[in-house]
């Protein structure tokens, strides 16, 4: 949810930036230069032009956006697999897989989530910050984090409930039908 | 074992991982990661790319695009407008024999105008079209077939999300990469259309009657509804190619303009933009997963030189380009019928790119008819060439020293292949990226996994899969003649770069 929000307030950021880039250039344009010099310059004197660091801000927010959807996507099932011949297979060795793939997929987010937590102490030491904006490059990876350790806890509980799934020789978790670009 | 061997190996043991339901973005990742542990033989390599690589892939500029267009896909997709579509091209085209089927697949096409993704675009005609279809007395498998056709055209007609990561794979210009895939894709919309011409000539009893045609009038207040769609099309795609603003800007825009079109049209209630947020949240943690397991190992494969060494084992055969390239497009129809669009371009681009770029398509010499500046360029060089490298030749036998003049002819000449060179890649890599769309696209309408043909069917409850799959053979086969005409005629997609 958080995440939808990031992207909206994106999307809207980058349109106000082209508006502004392009009502700047109007207004620095020779024809409002001649035509009313005074207005044009009142109205950039007022900051209309381009948002300062909108690349970056695009950027980083997206980066959050991103981990925020993982564990939504996670949860829903949404990752794209191939569904060639286990597909909808049940019994015993189609869970074990299942469970198996599971354990994996928690081993390699926690992987991830811990490489990201160190690289977050290494953008706190260093004290990096962004280009144009200065921001401390570990707020936006301190976000990152965060959202990382919810896909960990969200495969865990998938993880769970597959090994679940095993040992009480039913269908627990039903995936739902894809959809992808 | 030598690290090229691993490299070798590993992708036989990435295909087994993703034929067990392995998510893909996971078993690149999980593969690229033992590998990375097999060649160097050590962990913090690997280990230490994850520090920051997650992080910075999903920061990065480039990629912001996908969600966007994924929004505005979503946006477009309860907006309404497949219904506006459907009602302007059947005033057009419900006339004709099977006209309604063609209607369909016109509202496709002006669906993928607005919308990059196919399957959402089979989903959204194939809610408002089947119906129509069948209430018409059209044949089930005939219809379902056409709507599963028409939502290739969801990718292969701009914006295409597709598109967008070849692009960023090959580090091509997106938007000459979408203005080439225009054409292309306007031939496939008339090609389905030739089909159902055809099939309901040859069997009547698949369609139904035909409507009355509409007077003038009618048809043009059905056009104007319309007009919206053409709009945000035409400024997104537009805009981009005129240099107003970058593609991700591009794509904010078109996200917003869909947005404004679907709250006009009523479609977007809070309900529907919490469903098109949380499916493009979705959608997009599934591609940038992908991306990430796919920068991961081909970062892998990268510092084992696999790509290169193929690309120069290949290279050093005596094997005619058009082979090579035909042998790839196989590949892809192959491999399509099993695997999702996508999954494909991210996991085989970086393999088969390094190899097709290397190949001489003979684009050197559509370069110099068509890009004026190359051609004056080339000119000067070859007048200059003879006599001066004579004298070069001679100044080098006796070791004098070059003059200046003849230094600058030689320059001249570097430059001029250097010029060249960035030509003929870019034809390279735009028309390789339209074919491979092509063909990937037909994976999604070919039996057994066929993405389309899964919505689709999912839809029609009352029709069997299996006649859907019968009724397609006609559209798949529209689809491989049109690749044989671009693989012949490459300038259909090239002439946008002479503009």
């Amino acid at each position: 949810m958080l995440g939808g929000v990031v992207l909206l307030g994106l999307i809207g950021l980058t349109c106000v930036s082209i508006m502004g880039r392009q009502l700047a250039g109007i207004l620095n344009g020779t024809t409002m230069q001649q035509v009313a010099p005074d207005w044009a310059q009142a109205l950039l004197a007022l900051g209309i032009g381009p948002v300062l660091g909108d690349y970056e801000v695009v950027e980083l927010g997206m980066a959050i956006a991103i981990f925020c959807f993982l564990p939504y996507c996670h949860l829903t099932f949404g990752h794209a697999r191939v569904d060639l011949f286990l597909s909808r297979s049940t019994g015993t060795p189609a869970r074990l897989l299942r469970a198996g793939t599971e354990a994996l997929f928690t081993g390699a987010l926690a992987v991830i989530a811990w490489r990201l937590t160190v690289g977050l102490v290494g953008r706190f030491d260093s004290g990096q910050t962004s280009y144009l904006l200065n921001v401390p490059l570990w707020q936006p990876y301190l976000a990152a984090v965060a959202a990382a350790w919810v896909s960990v806890a969200a495969s865990a509980t998938v993880l769970l409930l597959r090994w679940a799934e095993v040992l009480t020789q039913r269908e627990i978790l039903h995936d739902r039908p894809e959809d992808r670009p | 074992m030598s690290a090229l061997a691993i490299a070798a190996l590993s992708f036989p043991a990435l295909l087994t991982l993703i034929f067990l339901r392995v998510p893909i973005g996971l078993a690149m990742l999980a593969t690229g990661f033992v590998g990375l542990v097999l060649v160097t033989g050590e962990t913090t390599i690997p280990l230490g790319r994850l520090q920051t690589e997650s992080f910075t892939t999903f920061a990065t500029y480039s990629l912001s695009i996908i969600p966007m267009f994924l929004l505005m896909g979503y946006f477009a997709t309860v907006g309404g407008l497949s219904q506006a579509l459907f009602n302007a091209a059947a005033a057009i085209l419900g006339h004709r024999k099977g006209g309604l089927a063609m209607a369909a697949i016109g509202a496709s096409a002006g669906f993928g105008a607005i919308c990059g993704s196919s399957l959402a675009t089979a989903a959204t005609m194939g809610r408002v079209a089947l119906p129509e279809l069948r209430r018409h007395g059209y044949d089930s498998g005939f219809a379902g077939a056409t709507l599963a056709a028409g939502g290739t055209l969801g990718i292969l007609i701009p914006p295409s999300v597709v598109l967008v990561i070849y692009a960023i794979l090959t580090e091509q210009n997106i938007a000459k990469l979408f203005l080439a895939a225009l054409l292309p894709g306007l031939l496939a919309a008339l090609g389905y259309i030739l089909v159902i011409a055809v099939y309901v000539r040859l069997r009547p009893e698949a369609a139904g009657p035909q409507l009355p045609p509409l007077p003038l009038r009618d048809r043009l207040r059905a056009l104007a509804r319309v007009w919206p769609v053409l709009m945000v099309f035409a400024l997104v795609v537009g805009g981009i190619y005129a240099g107003w603003f970058t593609p991700t800007e591009g794509a904010a825009i078109g996200a917003v303009g869909t947005g404004l079109i679907a709250w006009a049209n009523g479609g977007l209630t809070r309900a529907t933009l919490i469903d098109s947020l949380l499916g493009t949240a979705r959608a997009s943690a599934m591609i940038f997963f992908i991306i990430f397991g796919a920068a991961f190992y081909n970062g892998f494969l990268a510092i084992t030189l696999l790509p290169q060494t193929l690309a120069d084992f290949i290279g050093a055969q005596d094997i005619a380009p058009l082979t090579v390239l035909l042998a790839i497009l196989c590949f892809y129809l192959v491999l399509g019928c099993v695997m999702d669009s996508l999954s494909m371009i991210l996991l085989t681009i970086p393999i088969f790119w390094p190899v097709v770029q290397g190949l001489d398509f003979g684009f050197y010499a559509m370069a110099d008819l068509h890009a004026a500046r190359a051609l004056e360029a080339l000119r000067l060089g070859a007048q200059l060439a003879p006599d001066m490298l004579a004298q070069v030749e001679a100044a080098i036998a006796t070791g004098a020293e070059l003059t200046r003049e003849q230094i600058q002819a030689l320059g001249l000449r570097r430059v001029n292949e250097l010029a060249l060179e960035r030509v003929n890649g870019e034809a390279v890599a735009i028309w390789f990226g339209i074919l491979v769309l092509i063909v990937v696209e037909v994976g999604l309408i070919t039996p057994p996994v066929g993405m389309n043909l899964f919505v689709i069917g999912s839809m029609a409850t009352d029709t069997r899969v299996t006649r859907i799959y019968r009724a397609v053979w006609p559209f798949v086969a529209s689809d491989i003649l049109r690749i044989m005409l671009l693989v012949a005629l490459p300038a259909l997609t090239l002439w946008s770069l002479t503009i």
